[in-house]
């Protein structure tokens, strides 16, 4: 019992300390920019998304399990991962059919040589 | 491989929370399984309905709630509640208002954490109960693990005064949007009910979106009959 406690202790205070890489999206005329985002696989990353639409958006997708609201002239943080290797779509609640997005997922040497 | 390795961390982490852990209620404990988030402009109508069926008979709750996002992380829901009383006659039980945070932001930590206060009063007696608790959310892959751990207070002349405790888990996989299969686990005092359910969603314009959840959940801590069902529609919007 120990052990378990002190192993789930170990985990969390980890997550509190491991810095995770930044990604940095345009929300722009209800687009993305970039739309698509190469990230490694089995890594925790932010994704910066700074909406410059006078609107808000919210950003959603059931690949990623993530819902959020991008508010105006603001960037938002969205967490996302680890994820295994494959496509995940995302789009914008607001304006689906021109916010749209995916995230790719590779292995880390594939994303190291991109 | 990687599937072991999750099974072996979610056992762990089950293990971890449970040991400790015996849970105390005499009230309902089959009624939903909180998720710890939280969106702001979030408005909603919810609608929930829950059946038990025992050896003496059936018992059945409904709710009806209209609720909102008062800042980024926090919302305020209220509820009335109906039930059908021993004459089978369905009125006004009790009202209820929920208060949902989001402690943190999804994804950030190992867990996402989120917290619960609730205060309900019987409608014709003089019945108070404030409920206060953690709800805990971790993605494995394609699936999450819920967990909703509350303390409850009732209190008031027509009723000993008691504090009690409540555990809900919920294991679902993320199989598409309209339907996540799940296994629900309710702990209360002499209940322990198990059983498989459901949830989905389905979008529309803009926010609008109708979420539903079922769940079929057996008593097995007692030899006699005990089976509920639950059924709840959110419409967000």
């Amino acid at each position: 019992m120990a052990k378990q406690c002190l192993w789930l202790f170990c985990v969390v205070f980890l997550s509190f300390t491991a810095n995770s890489k930044e990604y940095r999206v345009v929300l722009k005329n209800h687009l993305f920019y970039p739309a698509k985002i190469t990230i490694p696989s089995n890594k925790k990353v932010k994704l910066l998304i700074e909406n410059q639409d006078r609107t808000p958006e919210e950003f959603d997708s059931f690949d990623l399990n993530r819902e959020k609201v991008l508010y105006p002239n603001r960037t938002s943080v969205i967490y996302i991962g680890p994820l295994v290797k494959g496509d995940y779509e995302f789009f914008g609640e607001f304006s689906p059919n021109t916010a749209r997005g995916v995230v790719i997922v590779v292995d880390e040497v594939q994303h190291a040589d991109n | 491989m990687n599937f072991v390795i999750r099974l072996s961390t979610l056992m762990s982490m089950l293990a971890c929370i449970l040991t400790p852990f015996q849970a105390y209620s005499d009230g309902t404990v089959v009624d939903k399984v909180y998720h710890p988030y939280v969106l702001p402009f979030e408005r909603e109508f919810e609608w929930r309905l829950v059946s038990h069926q025992t050896d003496s008979g059936n018992k059945l709750a409904q709710r009806i709630g209209v609720g909102s996002a008062i800042t980024d992380t926090i919302a305020l829901e209220a509820y009335v509640v109906g039930e059908r009383d021993d004459y089978g006659d369905f009125g006004l039980a009790a009202y209820e208002l929920e208060l949902r945070w989001q402690l943190i932001e999804q994804g950030k930590l190992w867990a996402d954490w989120g917290a619960l206060f609730e205060i309900e009063k019987q409608h014709t007696k003089d019945i108070f109960e404030a409920t206060s608790g953690f709800v805990l959310e971790k993605e494995f892959g394609k699936t999450s693990l819920t967990l909703n751990a509350f303390l409850v207070y009732e209190w008031g002349k027509d009723i000993k005064n008691e504090w009690e405790t409540e555990f809900r888990a919920q294991y679902r996989y993320r199989y598409r949007a309209a339907f996540q299969p799940s296994i629900e686990l309710y702990m209360g005092e002499d209940f322990v009910g198990i059983g498989p359910g459901f949830i989905g969603l389905q979008r529309f314009n803009g926010q609008k979106q109708l979420k539903w959840e079922a769940g079929f959940i057996t008593e097995v801590s007692q030899s006699e009959k005990n089976h509920s069902v639950r059924f709840a529609l959110e419409f967000e919007f």
